[in-house]
């Protein structure tokens, strides 16, 4: 279907951050308040007033709702607002895409999805779900509860036996990729260590100052195995946004608006809610991102493939499951995920494939990758810290080993 | 684990949450029998349990037994304690198990009575109860020695 034949075609117009710290680290306003404020900075990135917004798009569970959201706004007429049922992470790219798809048929014209995580404030998403400690006085023995969500009673066959959120969850999924392919810590701290480098060159970034060499990498604490402290992304405080409406109406803007070339979201056969709440899946795609179906539709509706893409922005909860999404979406054949990673690729700037400029959730901040949608319109306007010469083409993916999504970006 | 007596984990660990779906399966454990859902329709398989067959769509279905024999398929030795009660118990193993009959179905365990630096994918294990609650078991897997004619 050509968008530009029915003059609706969405761009990314405007991005917004707050400034990012650890979890806990920004306490002195509201995690709502945050959201406003990543959402105001976007408009004004775009040149866009507030009360042209229309819509609204947010994902993984965002305590912020819309709704409160266009009353404290002032705005006019809020004509659209999606939440993504994708879980976590794997809903930023999708609401993005929702956000396209809303301006594209005409539902509305400029679409704001933001993102808002005080985990100081409220819990914090690596310790999973549903899994807070009973109270002191709590009956002994335990017995059985009443499932208040398919979510609670889905956990509940892994939480007693101490699997405890995605930590633990995918560290068992990287497990069985290291048994099938052989992958090693080496490879895995070779995406750990090279976004860290490309963190350093970054202000905003939480771990800017902080350098990483492979020693530290293998030095750093066990987790749950193979999985030490620095496989893990870090938890944050933060909020960004990002500015969709159409081509038209940036066209009178300042800022340069990145085109949305194709955006996909979904989940295979039997995966569930992802291999934290389910093991049953077939081996091929338990070892794995969860994302082949989602690549292989993204490719198709964008007109490119792997080989087309300048920089990439890949979701980055877990070094391990970095190397299994590079797989899913063609960069390397399955299994190659680690040495493709070792062989320096992921590096900029010469590397094959510069991946998270900005330094990922591993080192720039987590904000459940809304950050990563941010840095791929920074690179294809020319303003990354780590800028890809001439970059013209980006992908950026949502979290892997849930249902995720994806978007390919491009420079008008 | 000797600060937690005879339990592998402490009292502080989350009990299990169950809808009328998966009520059964944490009853039949009450009971020290392992069992997986299958559709009467069509045979197939499913776990966690849920109210279709995601295979012939039929509503109908029951509870086989397990013999409660089965294998690795991928496990974590947990070093870090996510609950500040699991101080004492760590490391401990998680591990996914593919119990024999359950048409692949897998289900997230425990590895006990094993240093669990000894672990490893494939390792043939047996089912180990552990009584929480008269209302509450929770079953475990320890390594289970072949018999003669077993491969794996």
């Amino acid at each position: 279907m050509s968008t530009a034949a029915r003059g609706r075609t969405p761009v990314i117009a405007g991005i917004g951050e707050t400034r990012y710290a650890k979890w806990g680290g920004i306490a002195e306003v509201t995690e709502y308040q945050l959201a406003v404020e990543a959402v105001l900075a976007a408009l004004d990135d775009a040149g866009i007033a507030v009360g042209d917004v229309d819509g609204l798009a947010s994902f993984a569970e965002d305590r912020n709702a819309a709704t409160f959201m266009a009353a404290d706004l002032g705005i006019d007429e809020l004509r659209y607002a999606t939440m993504s049922w994708l879980p976590g992470g794997g809903g930023a790219c999708a609401a993005v895409s929702n956000a396209a798809t809303a301006v594209e048929t005409g539902q509305a014209d400029v679409v704001v999805v933001y993102r808002s995580l005080c985990q100081g404030q409220f819990r914090r998403f690596g310790r999973g779900p549903g899994n807070a400690p009973p109270p002191a006085n709590a009956p002994r023995p335990p017995g059985i509860r009443r499932a208040k969500s398919l979510l609670e009673a889905h956990v509940a066959f892994t939480m007693p036996f101490g699997m405890f959120g995605p930590p633990i969850a995918y560290a068992m999924v990287t497990r069985r990729h290291m048994h099938r392919y052989g992958t090693t810590a080496e490879q895995m701290g070779a995406v750990a260590v090279t976004t860290r480098t490309h963190a350093n060159r970054n202000p905003r970034a939480v771990m800017g100052d902080r350098p990483m060499t492979m020693d530290d990498y293998l030095a750093s604490r066990p987790v749950s195995d193979p999985f030490r402290l620095f496989d893990c992304c870090l938890e944050s405080d933060g909020a960004c946004a990002v500015v969709v409406t159409t081509a038209e109406r940036a066209a009178d803007l300042d800022a340069t608006a990145i085109e949305i070339l194709a955006g996909a979201q979904g989940t295979l056969r039997g995966f569930g809610h992802g291999q934290y709440s389910n093991v049953s899946m077939p081996d091929d795609d338990y070892a794995s991102a969860g994302a082949r179906q989602v690549a292989a539709r993204l490719w198709g509706r964008s007109g490119i493939g792997p080989a087309d893409v300048d920089v990439a922005q890949i979701y980055d909860h877990f070094t391990g499951l970095v190397l299994m999404s590079l797989e899913d979406f063609g960069f390397c054949d399955k299994g190659d995920g680690g040495p493709f990673a070792a062989s320096g690729a992921l590096a900029w700037p010469d590397g094959a494939l510069p991946m998270n400029t900005h330094g990922g959730s591993l080192s720039e901040a987590y904000i459940h990758g809304l950050n990563h949608v941010v840095e791929g319109v920074r690179q294809l306007r020319g303003q990354s810290t780590c800028q890809v010469a001439g970059a013209e083409t980006c992908l950026v993916t949502s979290a892997a080993g849930v249902p995720t999504s994806a978007l390919v970006l491009g420079r008008r | 684990m000797s600060a937690v007596g005879d339990r592998f984990f402490p009292d502080a660990m989350p009990s299990p949450a169950a809808n009328a779906e998966t009520a059964g399966w944490w009853e039949a454990c009450a009971e020290h029998r392992l069992v997986v859902q299958r559709c009467i329709a069509c045979g197939t398989t499913r776990h966690p349990p849920g109210p279709v067959c995601p295979s012939c769509r039929s509503l109908d279905w029951r509870w086989q037994e397990l013999p409660g024999t089965g294998t690795v398929y991928t496990f974590t030795v947990v070093r870090q304690a996510f609950l500040p009660a699991l101080a004492d118990t760590v490391p401990y193993v998680v591990a996914a198990v593919e119990p024999d009959g359950a048409g692949g179905q897998r289900m997230v365990s425990n590895i006990v009575d094993i240093d669990p630096e000894d672990v490893e994918v494939r390792m043939a294990v047996e089912v180990v109860w552990e009584d929480m609650s008269p209302e509450l078991a929770l079953p475990r897997f320890r390594p289970r020695a072949l018999g003669n004619g077993e491969g794996r």
